[in-house]
């Protein structure tokens, strides 16, 4: 029976967590750490965790700055594998954690496999152009894994386990300020079809043209990057990538988006790809399913009129 | 005087990347080297930390051909730059990597300031900046936005899922940006030119104080593949076809599949 490890950003993602852990290994026994208080902890028993750790956030410091107390324990108690939440601190802590432990950490992995003592995964490598499947026999590996990377486990409350709280050592980065993201009124997750706007538009005002196309087709409106974070002409809530929105929707548009790594890892799972762009030779067409060699403001209006038909 | 090193990664391009159809492998022959796009990002990090706070700043670099790297680097505001090109190294993995750059750091002297950026666009994996940070024993500041340094005094924002975090810490430290910290120059003639006159070492696997060894990989390789769930890649406006036939195909895809 092995013992696996989950650390996770918050109790949902510790479903997801359990489930990874449980295709591993039917019989493993879960250690569950988990972000919030003991509340949350207990989450993640009810999910199938043999016992769960709270790690609050601390007030002045830096959650990842649990990575060491992490690694002390882990080598002491020699679990197998870490799976930790592909969050932005989780992927910090998990990598934190693999430098300490000498162990090697697959980022955003998927097609988790164990034969006898044999581990082996994918990751995505060129922009999603190809998976790169890796093995191990590592005495302890260390896996981030997304938020929809597996079927959450279903809750049961009559599991019971040992419940307490990780104990923090503060390090010399202090936290002066916590500012909470904003939600915006965008809901692209639950989208079923999504434009994307790329750096293929010049300026601002130009993205009304993909709005016209999005309501046509009755999709919403997502952004890469750099429109967000750059130049700030969309919330931060629209982009899409591995750092932002991830998107299982029907269809995905983008136009004007060269297809970088980190873009196209949000939208791996659409089941239809569409991309529009003037450059034959960029990674989002080799990404798509259908894509068409010009530039958005020939294209727009003539898929426009075809879908009014 | 204190140093600011930049790590970054000398990648293929992934825009001349061909799959193969049948066997789903992919041929790199036509891609060329760069330096990482997300590094970029953080060299001018570095030349913005440098300006701040009168630091000499470093570049660092390991694996294969990365010695041809050092003028691109150093174009890019650089003072020198220090690699470790060695065929051991083509097959390094993510352990092997930060503790090498572990080593190259201790070697260079004086650093007080890393500059990782967030990911390497090859792999995406995430992870150099707070490998370097733990085993150097120093703070970890990753997905940072915003840099501000007075002496050895820094004051960071990060951007993470649930919102900002505003770090306040001391050197030395380990800070991984994200690229809204700052737009790269895209370097000048001048800057080009400059660049040859500035002094490109070499380092040897003995100098991290490390064995080529401790630098094997603890993980294989087994395939590097395109997805089997490989997308159609239709072209819908080859030559001949219009914009208006295409669109109007495309339409009528989408309706037979369902989606529109």
């Amino acid at each position: 029976m092995r013992d696996i490890w989950i650390v996770a950003e918050n109790p949902a993602w510790a479903a997801t967590l359990v489930s990874a852990a449980k295709s591993l290994d039917a019989d493993c026994a879960i250690t569950a750490f988990v972000k919030g208080d003991e509340a949350a902890a207990k989450d993640a028993v009810t999910y199938g965790a043999a016992s769960a750790f709270a790690l609050p956030l601390p007030a002045a410091g830096l959650w990842e700055d649990y990575a060491p107390t992490l690694a002390e324990k882990a080598k002491t108690d020699k679990p197998a594998f870490i799976l930790v939440s592909a969050s932005r601190r989780g992927r910090d802590l998990a990598a934190r954690t693999a430098a300490l432990l000498e162990a090697p950490c697959f980022s955003d992995a998927a097609q988790l496999a164990l034969s006898g003592n044999a581990f082996s995964c994918g990751t995505s490598v060129f922009g999603g152009t190809a998976v790169r499947t890796s093995s191990t026999s590592a005495p302890v590996v260390i896996v981030t894994l997304g938020a929809k990377s597996y079927e959450p486990a279903a809750a049961d409350a009559s599991r019971s386990g040992a419940v307490a709280t990780l104990p923090y050592s503060a390090g010399a980065a202090k936290v002066t300020e916590r500012k909470p993201r904003v939600k915006q009124s965008v809901n692209l997750p639950e989208a079923a079809k999504v434009v994307g706007v790329g750096r293929g538009f010049s300026e601002e005002k130009d993205i009304a043209a993909a709005r016209e196309l999005a309501a046509a087709i009755g999709a919403e409106v997502g952004c890469s990057r750099p429109i967000a974070e750059f130049f700030k002409w969309m919330p931060e809530e629209c982009y899409i990538g591995i750092s932002g929105q991830i998107l299982k929707p029907q269809l995905y548009v983008a136009v004007g988006i060269s297809g970088q790594a980190q873009h196209t890892f949000g939208v791996r799972d659409a089941k239809v790809i569409v991309s529009i762009n003037k450059d034959e030779e960029c990674l989002m067409h080799q990404n798509a399913d259908y894509y068409i060699v010009g530039t958005w403001q020939d294209a727009i209006p003539a898929i426009v009129k075809a879908a009014k038909g | 005087m204190k140093k600011i090193a930049v790590c970054y990664k000398w990648v293929l391009s992934d825009t001349d990347i061909r799959v193969d159809e049948k066997t789903r492998s992919l041929n790199m022959e036509k891609c060329k080297y760069q330096v990482n796009e997300y590094d970029r990002n953080g060299l001018e990090c570095g030349v913005q930390i440098k300006k701040a706070s009168g630091r000499e700043l470093v570049g660092i670099t390991l694996g294969k051909d990365t010695a041809s790297s050092a003028k691109d680097a150093l174009s890019r505001g650089l003072d020198s730059v220090f690699y470790l090109d060695d065929a051991a190294l083509a097959d390094i993995d993510k352990i092997g990597a930060a503790k090498a750059l572990a080593g190259m750091i201790k070697k260079v002297g004086d650093v007080d300031v890393v500059i990782c950026s967030e990911a390497s666009s090859d792999d995406f994996a995430q992870q150099t900046g707070p490998r370097i940070a733990a085993l150097l024993g120093w703070p970890s500041v990753s997905y940072a936005t915003k840099v501000e340094v007075n002496g050895d005094s820094f004051t960071l924002e990060r951007k993470l899922d649930d919102g900002i975090e505003c770090v306040s810490v001391a050197a030395p430290l380990v800070i991984t940006i994200s690229p809204e910290v700052g737009e790269a120059p895209i370097p000048g003639v001048k800057d080009i030119l400059g660049a040859k006159k500035k002094p490109a070492n070499a380092l040897a696997i003995g100098d991290t104080g490390l064995s080529a060894d401790a630098l094997k990989p603890a993980s294989a390789i087994v395939s590097v593949l395109a997805p089997e769930t490989s997308r159609k890649r239709q072209r819908m406006n080859p030559d001949g076809v219009s914009l208006d036939q295409a669109a109007a195909a495309l339409v009528k895809e989408l309706s037979q599949a369902g989606i529109l």
